[in-house]
């Protein structure tokens, strides 16, 4: 059947190891860099929004005692 | 003596012939089926353009279309990469940046990219080949435009077209792939949207996170992913609305213009009716199968450490094709439920992809150039 296949499609290469070993490197590597991306920005993400909101109070709780002093 | 006027009609092949059937259809299907029109019209009309004997808009150096590919694509992919800018300035992280975690399903959705790379090599395509088919998968024509032009594929033009018919044939994939691996008692899961204000300085710094992150980990996505991320920081700033209207409108419209015709350079008859050409259709389906595949489980993992249970149809909303994809899991979830809104959790996974969708194209290119 793949001596079929390969006068069919003589352009091809059907079940060639070395394309198939590559091809698992790029799988693996691929879904691994990927997932490491992700996780690396939600992690900078969660922290940068952690960051601002508590700057954000304290920059708010700053205001509050600024207009506390200034009715007193 | 009036040999002059039937030279065109002596030089006419049945292949080109042929083209004009293909091109027509996709005329067809851009105007009466509504299926991406912006793309599969120029290119369907260029088809017919590109196979008229003699014609010289094809002519190496001085025809129209040859020189806009030149220039616009070959050269630096010039085309794909602006328009990343236009499609960047489009999208609200929003309800990414509510619940980040649904930037998981983002890359699970890109399974289906990797797993045709590999079947497309068992069948025998070279691997630049292969990972330019797989990239289908990535639902995205400027990624697997830029992928495999890249990667010099010698399926430039059959991947872009079944890459963008499929994007249009979203609904009518997705909806049953979804069923297949989700039950009734999941698909009818609700989950709760905490419309938490999202600071703009968070906006404006997660273009920027995202690029550095990404450009240290995958290099060669920085054009897809910098392009995409200037887009998106022109209209966070705050302060170029006019440049954000013209990036997401006339500028987005402009290359879309030029980037349909200018493919059409590869659809000539030699380079497109080619029998591999049918197994890239079959293999383009298969890679938006298993995103939908990849997304949807993803989710039902996540669900056995989770207390908050996600949809797991909101996986299949993690493919690049936005906003299509979104509203095909919003449209599912309120058939099943109609008390059940999925729409801002499924455009939190949908814009996810797109971001994962352009990482993945430049992960393909760097893997597969240093294994050649």
């Amino acid at each position: 059947m793949l001596e079929t296949f390969k006068q069919i499609f003589s352009s091809l290469d059907p079940m060639n190891p070395e394309t198939i070993k590559a091809s698992l490197q790029i799988m693996w590597q691929g879904l691994l860099a990927i997932f490491v991306v992700i996780a690396l920005i939600i992690v900078v993400v969660l922290f940068t929004n952690f960051a601002i909101k508590k700057i954000e109070k304290m920059k708010a709780d700053v205001e509050k005692e600024v207009e506390e002093s200034d009715k007193y | 003596m009036l040999d002059f006027l039937i030279e065109g009609f002596k030089q006419l092949t049945i292949s080109q012939v042929a083209m004009w059937a293909i091109g027509a259809l996709l005329i067809y299907l851009a105007i009466k089926k509504d299926m991406e029109p912006a793309l599969l019209l120029p290119m369907g009309f260029g088809a017919i353009l590109v196979n008229l004997p003699l014609s010289p808009v094809i002519k190496e150096g001085s025809g129209i279309i040859s020189s806009l590919f030149a220039v616009g694509i070959e050269a630096s992919e010039a085309m794909p990469l602006l328009l990343f800018i236009g499609i960047g300035a489009m999208i609200d992280f929003g309800p990414l940046l509510t619940n980040p975690k649904l930037f998981i399903l983002g890359g699970a959705a890109q399974f289906g990219i990797f797993i045709t790379v590999l079947l497309a090599a068992m069948i025998g395509f070279p691997l630049t080949d292969a990972a330019s088919i797989g990239i289908i998968g990535a639902a995205d024509g400027p990624t697997a435009i830029h992928v495999a032009n890249t990667l010099n594929s010698q399926y430039l033009s059959a991947i872009v077209v079944v890459a963008y018919s499929y994007m249009a044939l979203v609904p009518i994939v997705q909806p049953l792939v979804i069923k297949m691996c989700t039950t009734k008692k999941e698909r009818t899961i609700h989950m709760k949207y905490a419309s938490g204000e999202i600071s703009q300085a968070t906006r404006i710094m997660f273009p920027i996170i995202v690029t550095i992150i990404s450009g240290l980990i995958a290099p060669e996505s920085l054009s897809l992913v910098g392009m995409l991320m200037f887009g998106n920081l022109i209209r966070e700033c705050g302060v170029l609305k006019s440049l954000s209207d013209t990036a997401q409108t006339v500028f987005a419209n402009i290359i879309t213009l030029l980037l349909g015709i200018t493919i059409a350079f590869q659809m000539q008859a030699d380079k497109f009716l080619r029998i591999e050409t049918v197994i890239i259709m079959l293999l383009g389906l298969f890679a938006f199968v298993f995103d939908t595949i990849g997304g949807v489980m993803c989710a039902k993992f996540m669900n056995l450490f989770s207390k908050e249970k996600i949809n797991p149809m909101i996986g299949a909303a993690g493919i690049s094709a936005f906003p299509m994809a979104a509203r095909v899991v919003q449209k599912m979830g309120l058939k099943e439920d109609s008390s059940n809104h999925l729409l801002m959790h499924a455009v939190g996974a949908n814009v996810s992809g797109q971001i994962a969708s352009a990482v993945v194209g430049g992960l393909i290119i760097g893997l597969v150039t240093k294994l050649m």
